[in-house]
């Protein structure tokens, strides 16, 4: 593929995880999973999200310490037992999280040395260490005073300051956990030229990623995990990957059944958008969404694409009993009737739920116990005079469990024990509980199996077929071809298309949210 | 143990600390040859304590919202002297002496209400400076000067329910409220029958209620006779104290709040995820604010019981008060982050640090061993808790209760298959 | 100390034979205060403009005494022609460092300090004579340092001794149906120095009758640690004054007198019997504060101390007045107060012993008890 190449099959394996089962109670996380890694290639390992590809990581680092796994891990030739994320760190394992684990108020030096200082004498010999700090980003590519603050950076950036803190440790395997997906076309295609050139110097890396066109470009081989357990592994052999082979090894099944069978039933519109202008909370000549107009009709999916950063859920949010944002300019109509929905509770009044994108922060109180959250948001169904009646609480929270299958003993369990497809299921019952007219889902599948991520589109379906609007953003696109029956696009506040489904296609979307096309096509 | 558990809001990390309070008081019980569960030390221990439960009640929400309160000490002190000093130099009833504190706290409250909700200065400074504030207003308007209160206000601190009626050889007022007391726990368990019934819902055998009807009776059934049975030196009846009944009313009336409404709902939402909870339609601030402004008003209220107990307003009022209350809230399993805590474990708190001290005073323990103990004690029960939060298991007596209860046990709905339940990660919520 | 000591056995004798009869007359009268005998203090400065700043730094406003010591100061020193500075610390030991250091950045000539702490102001007081100033304790002596010139108090010792005294007093008067009475004990704050003094002087009337079976501590509680008040709080002693009764005094066990250390604790331990419907026993007090006036008056508490503020605001600034002049302070004990570094000249007040009896002779020249006295005499 690239110079200096050797060819894989002389080179020894430095990393072989053997047998590994990570099981937490009543479920078993990952299944006798193996994985080979030859030294000096670059290794993917594809699977769809909750497949095991983290717990994989993180028993591979020492997050879950050796003794609550069964297997063996072989690094180097040899059996390690890591107990804690330094004893992986020491032997040479870095792994870059998609969550970046950098202190933004501190520089860019001090943040690749902290916690293993360059000292001299016994104090911190910042002059070397910024020297350092220069040769290493060099090696990443990235120009930049290593004095700046990390929160001046932007994400690729940051990203690659997190690789040049791995390669300051003598690092011997790199583990790059989604490492593109917070990043653009032009920063991703440099993390991509910047790990070839470190696997040109003898660098092992570990790619976790489902984007198949980056998996195609870069890897060496590839490991594919579904459910908790190793499907295939293999070799690519010059650069041509299978990627369909890669997709039904994911899921398990061809993507022509990943959503449910549906006939859509749609009316009239009855939710409208005009002229929706609202600026950024803090910076006030920034807006987040410029002139939005838009429309739902009653049993319709609408879908919002867009990048991320593009505005998606500002704008939801804004709407939400400006939840978000400065308000400037706009108007909301339902049922051609203007309303003013200043908080939350107006706009829950009004027939709107809005299922937030990152359920553990956003969406749960994760101490509450799943009845309690599913009456959370319309307490005054359930109350008389005031008083909360708990065998109505129960009664309607049952239903839920049984109707949306929540698998749980019982409403009494606590929301923080069930896995993020149950969660996801309780947070939509929370919510169906208002009996809204209008729901909008925002990454209502992120981080979900692809099990659950079936059901959940059931569920979307049937609000429909009841006649309610449904807004679903989200950064999947096959999703949203999948599920809606018509797509507005987003690109920095702007929506810039829309699409019926049957004129929808990945290219046209991608097309109009990165506005590569120009806009008097539109 | 249901019944307890029922007692405690359904908290199973609590039963560890009934046991506790309950070993206390044997413990203590054998050491002073009976000399803690007398009519008299009883009374002592309501009376003693009562500022402390008052000022609790209204700290566990405030800890459940995240939020810490440090002025109540303050301004109990401050409303003991508007109370002594309107009395004794305005010359106004001793009631509207009282409404007046009250109204003193209410505004107080409303003041650091304002400041947390509405300016967004967290608790800590607000009530940190109003610890402050306060205290140095309680020393202007008082003068350290010692004011005494009228009998009224005295018996509202001090005094016991009056015996009236035929020779019963009990106190009559507490004989009436042992009774009422029983009755209300039989009338919870025929009607807890009668909606299992309705709902269709498989009842428990007979004996199991009345099992526990039989074991609550004998339990109220002993207060009241330790309550009722007892004389003064003088030979006058003594009774359950009126602090007391104070007591019970507010912690009657705030489970009910904190447990069965959406205000209560609302301070457990805000507390556990205060972003969701917005998005959830809770009003954030409106929840700081009453939250805030509530605790100052209970304050407010020991601050009375408390100038009634000491009979005079003085100027060492309220010190360590705050301390008192958080003291009973942490060991009544509430957490620092906030999102958990219930009243009903906070009066097991403030029981354990009650008849802890009063134990030790018993013994004849000196200041400096009761203090030394006291710590000891509190860093072991919030110890204990956290070990068994970190585990991930309640209790040994929670798990034994989880044991004899098949209910939580086995049933399974759906297909089967494995359960998608997996272990909560042990850095995230362990520290909740 | 040894010559306070045989006036107090003589006392003690005194009061042993009023013990004998229940004499109408309630106990004897203190003895005369100790001879003052004056001396010339070691130092003697070259004196200062007579119009010159006085810093006075006062604990907390947690006593009326301190309150009406801020006054007295404010106005005699005014008086006097001198600029007072008077401060509270209010936020702690922390607070009245840094006024002492700001004292004498505002060119104090002589400051007068109630300490909050005695053992925390070294640093402060030794900064304070470096530049020049005069540092007299008052009322708390400040220790470990070189730096104090004068000590000025009532005496404490004392005080203990004259409480423990009067107690006697007030059971032979009051139980005069008994000759073996109940009584239990209750010490001031662990952390203020002047408990020990009270506790210790008190005692060393008291332990002699405890020894031959006159007294009985029924509780059992007899050292200072196990009757000590946590931060002086009222509160305090009541829930332990509580529990004993509970525990020890039912069953027609009488209670017959209580040894406090001050006022407000007596009044607590009065509220605690009468709670828990035992007679009143015999209480002993000091500070005449207001309340206590009133209940000794209404025949409720027995005795209290009487350390007049005024008497002693008037003679530190009588004090002060022989530094500006520049002669050497007024000494009256050179040998009790050693303060881990030195020991501190002296010049200590008696206190007077305050009963029903002579309370309008004691409190004559102090209007204020006075009226409260009479008027609670009705």
């Amino acid at each position: 593929m690239t110079e200096n190449h050797v060819p894989l099959e002389k080179h020894h394996v430095i990393l072989e995880m053997r047998s590994i089962t990570k099981e937490f109670p009543g479920v078993k996380a990952l299944d006798k999973v193996t994985l080979k890694v030859r030294a000096g290639e670059v290794h993917a390992i594809c699977g769809e999200n909750g497949a095991g590809k983290s717990t994989l990581m993180k028993v591979l680092s020492g997050v879950y310490p050796h003794g609550s796994y069964d297997g063996q891990i072989f690094f180097q030739g040899e059996e390690v037992k890591f107990n804690t994320i330094r004893a992986s760190e020491k032997a040479g394992i870095a792994i870059i999280h998609q969550e970046l684990a950098l202190i933004p108020e501190l520089s860019i030096t001090e943040n690749i040395y902290l916690g293993n200082e360059v000292k001299s004498r016994g104090l911190i010999d910042w002059s070397q260490a910024g020297r350092l700090a220069t040769d290493l980003l060099a090696r990443v590519g990235l120009d930049i005073d290593p004095q700046t603050p990390i929160k001046n950076l932007g994400v690729g950036q940051q990203q690659l300051v997190e690789i040049a803190r791995a390669l300051s440790k003598d690092v011997k395997l790199l583990v790059l956990d989604e490492p593109t997906s917070a990043l653009n076309e032009e920063d991703s295609a440099h993390l991509l030229d910047l790990l070839r050139g470190l696997r040109s110097k003898g660098l092992t890396s570990i790619m976790i990623s489902h984007k198949l066109n980056e998996v195609a470009a870069i890897s060496d081989s590839i490991t594919i995990i579904r459910d908790g357990a190793t499907v295939e592994s293999f070799e690519v052999v010059d650069g041509n990957v299978d990627q369909d082979r890669i997709i039904r090894s994911m899921v398990g099944r061809s993507l022509d059944s990943r959503f449910p069978d549906h006939t859509p039933k749609i009316g009239e519109a009855f939710f409208e958008v005009r002229n929706w202008t609202v600026a950024h909370p803090t910076i006030p000549d920034r807006l987040t969404s410029k002139g939005s107009n838009f429309f739902v009709r009653h049993g319709e999916i609408v879908g919002f694409a867009g990048l991320m950063g593009a505005g998606r859920t500002e704008l939801a949010r804004s709407i939400f009993g400006r939840t978000y944002g400065r308000y400037i300019d706009g108007e909301l109509l339902i049922d051609g009737k203007s309303v003013h929905l200043p908080t939350v509770s107006s706009a829950i009044a009004h027939g709107l739920a809005y299922v937030p994108e990152d359920r553990k922060v956003l969406g749960l109180n994760l101490l509450d116990d799943i009845k309690t959250t599913i009456v959370s948001a319309d307490l005054g169904r359930i109350s008389k005079h005031n008083v909360i009646d708990r065998d109505q609480e129960y009664s309607a929270a049952e239903g839920y469990r049984k109707s949306l299958r929540i698998k749980a003993n019982s409403v009494d369990v606590g929301v923080n024990t069930l896995s993020g497809g149950n969660q996801q299921k309780v947070v939509l019952a929370k919510w169906m509980f208002t009996q809204p007219e209008l729901m909008i889902l925002d990454e209502p599948t992120r981080g979900i199996d692809v099990g659950a991520k079936y059901e959940i589109y059931g569920l979307v379906q049937q609000l429909a077929d009841q006649g309610k609007g449904v807004v679903v953003i989200s950064s999947e696109l096959p999703e949203l071809l999948g599920l809606c029956d018509r797509i507005y696009t987003i690109f920095e506040g702007r929506i810039t298309g829309v699409f019926d489904k049957a004129d929808a296609s990945q290219e046209k979307l991608m097309a109009r949210m990165t506005e590569t096309v120009s806009a008097t096509t539109l | 143990m249901k019944s307890i558990k029922q007692l405690l809001g359904g908290d199973t990390r609590q039963y560890g600390m009934v046991v506790a309070l309950i070993a206390l008081i044997a413990f203590f019980q054998i050491k002073t040859d009976g000399k803690v569960l007398t009519s008299t030390n009883a009374i002592n221990v309501i009376n003693g304590n009562a500022y402390v439960f008052i000022i609790a009640i209204g700290m566990v929400m405030v800890i459940v919202i995240g939020q810490i309160d440090l002025a109540v000490g303050s301004v109990a002190a401050v409303v003991a002297y508007v109370v002594a000093l309107s009395i004794r130099d305005w010359g106004v009833p001793w009631w509207v002496g009282v409404l007046l504190g009250l109204l003193t706290g209410m505004i107080i409250g409303a003041w650091q209400g304002f400041w947390l909700a509405y300016v967004g200065i967290a608790g800590f400074i607000t009530t940190l400076a109003g610890q402050m504030l306060f205290r140095g207003i309680q020393q202007y308007i008082g003068k350290a000067t010692a004011t005494p209160v009228p009998k009224e206000v005295k018996y509202l601190g001090s005094g016991v329910l009056p015996q009236w009626g035929p020779d019963t050889g009990l106190n009559n007022s507490t004989l009436l409220l042992g009774v009422l007391a029983v009755a209300f726990v039989v009338w919870v368990e025929i009607r807890k029958r009668n909606k299992l019934r309705k709902l269709n819902a498989s009842v428990p055998p007979i004996y199991l209620p009345v099992i526990r009807i039989v074991i609550l009776a004998a339990l109220i059934g002993y207060a009241t006779y330790l309550f009722g049975s007892g004389s003064t030196a003088a030979g006058e009846s003594l009774s359950f104290p009126v602090a007391g009944v104070i007591v019970a009313v507010l912690v009657i009336v705030y489970h009910f709040i904190t447990q069965r409404t959406p205000i209560g709902r609302a301070v457990y939402a805000v507390g556990g995820n205060k972003i969701a909870a917005g998005l959830t339609g809770i009003n954030v601030r409106r929840t700081y604010f009453l939250t805030m402004a509530n605790v100052s008003f209970l304050a407010a209220i020991a601050g009375v019981v408390g100038v009634g107990r000491s009979g005079a307003a003085g100027g060492t009022d309220g010190t360590n008060w705050e301390l008192d209350a958080i003291t009973a809230v942490f060991i009544g399993g509430a957490a620092v982050s906030g999102g958990i805590g219930t009243v009903m474990g906070t009066v097991v708190g403030g029981l354990v640090m009650a008849f802890l001290n009063n134990g030790l005073n018993l013994i004849g323990a000196g200041a400096d061993i009761t203090k030394i103990t006291k710590g000891l004690v509190l860093l072991a029960a919030v110890a204990f808790d956290v070990y068994n939060k970190s585990q991930n298991k309640p209790s040994i007596t929670g798990a034994l209760a989880r044991g004899l209860h098949i209910s939580r046990g086995k049933k399974s709905d759906g297909p089967a298959g494995p359960s998608e339940v997996v272990t909560p990660d042990p850095a995230g919520t362990a520290s909740k | 100390m040894k010559k306070i000591t045989v006036a107090i056995t003589a006392l003690a004798a005194t009061g042993a034979l009023a013990l004998a009869g229940c004499s109408s007359d309630e106990g004897s009268k203190s003895s005369s205060p100790a001879a003052t005998s004056s001396s010339a203090a070691p130092t003697a400065g070259a004196g200062f403009d007579a119009g010159a700043t006085i810093g006075v730094a006062l604990p907390q406003k947690t006593s009326e005494n301190w309150v009406l010591a801020e006054k007295l100061f404010n106005d005699d020193l005014t008086a006097a022609g001198f600029k007072p500075v008077v401060q509270f610390a209010a936020g702690g030991v922390q607070d009245q460092q840094s006024q002492i250091d700001s004292l004498v950045q505002q060119g104090a000539k002589v400051i007068v300090i109630g300490a909050l702490d005695g053992s925390q102001l070294g640093t402060q007081v030794e900064a304070a004579a470096a530049a020049g100033v005069k540092i007299i304790a008052y009322d708390r002596l400040i220790q470990n340092t070189e730096a104090v010139d004068l000590y000025i108090a009532y005496d404490n010792y004392k005080v203990g001794e004259l409480q423990g005294q009067s107690l006697l007093d007030g059971l032979a008067a009051r139980k005069c149906d008994k000759t073996k009475w109940n009584i239990e004990l209750i010490a001031g704050s662990n952390d203020d120095a002047n408990s020990k003094p009270f506790f210790e002087g008190a005692m060393s009337i008291l332990q002699p009758k405890i020894d031959d079976g006159t007294l009985t501590i029924v509780s059992g509680q007899n050292t200072q640690a196990q009757a000590a008040t946590e931060g002086w709080d009222p509160k305090n002693a009541q829930s332990r004054m509580d529990s004993i009764i509970s525990a020890n005094y039912t069953g027609g066990v009488t209670l017959d007198g209580v040894l406090s250390p001050n006022d407000t604790l007596a009044r607590a331990a009065i509220e605690s019997a009468t709670q828990a419907g035992l007679d009143t026993p015999v209480l002993t007090g000091q500070d005449s504060e207001v309340e206590s006036v009133k209940s000794i008056a209404e025949g409720k508490q027995y005795s209290t101390i009487y350390k007049d503020t005024r008497a002693l605001v008037a003679k530190t600034i009588d004090q002060i007045k022989l530094a500006q002049a520049g002669t050497a302070f007024e000494v009256n004990d050179n040998e009790s107060y050693n303060n881990g570094v030195k020991v501190v000249p002296a010049y200590l007040l008696t206190p007077q012993i305050v009963t029903k009896d002579n309370a309008e002779e004691v409190w004559a020249q102090d209007d204020t008890l006075l009226s409260t006295f009479k008027s609670a005499l009705g």
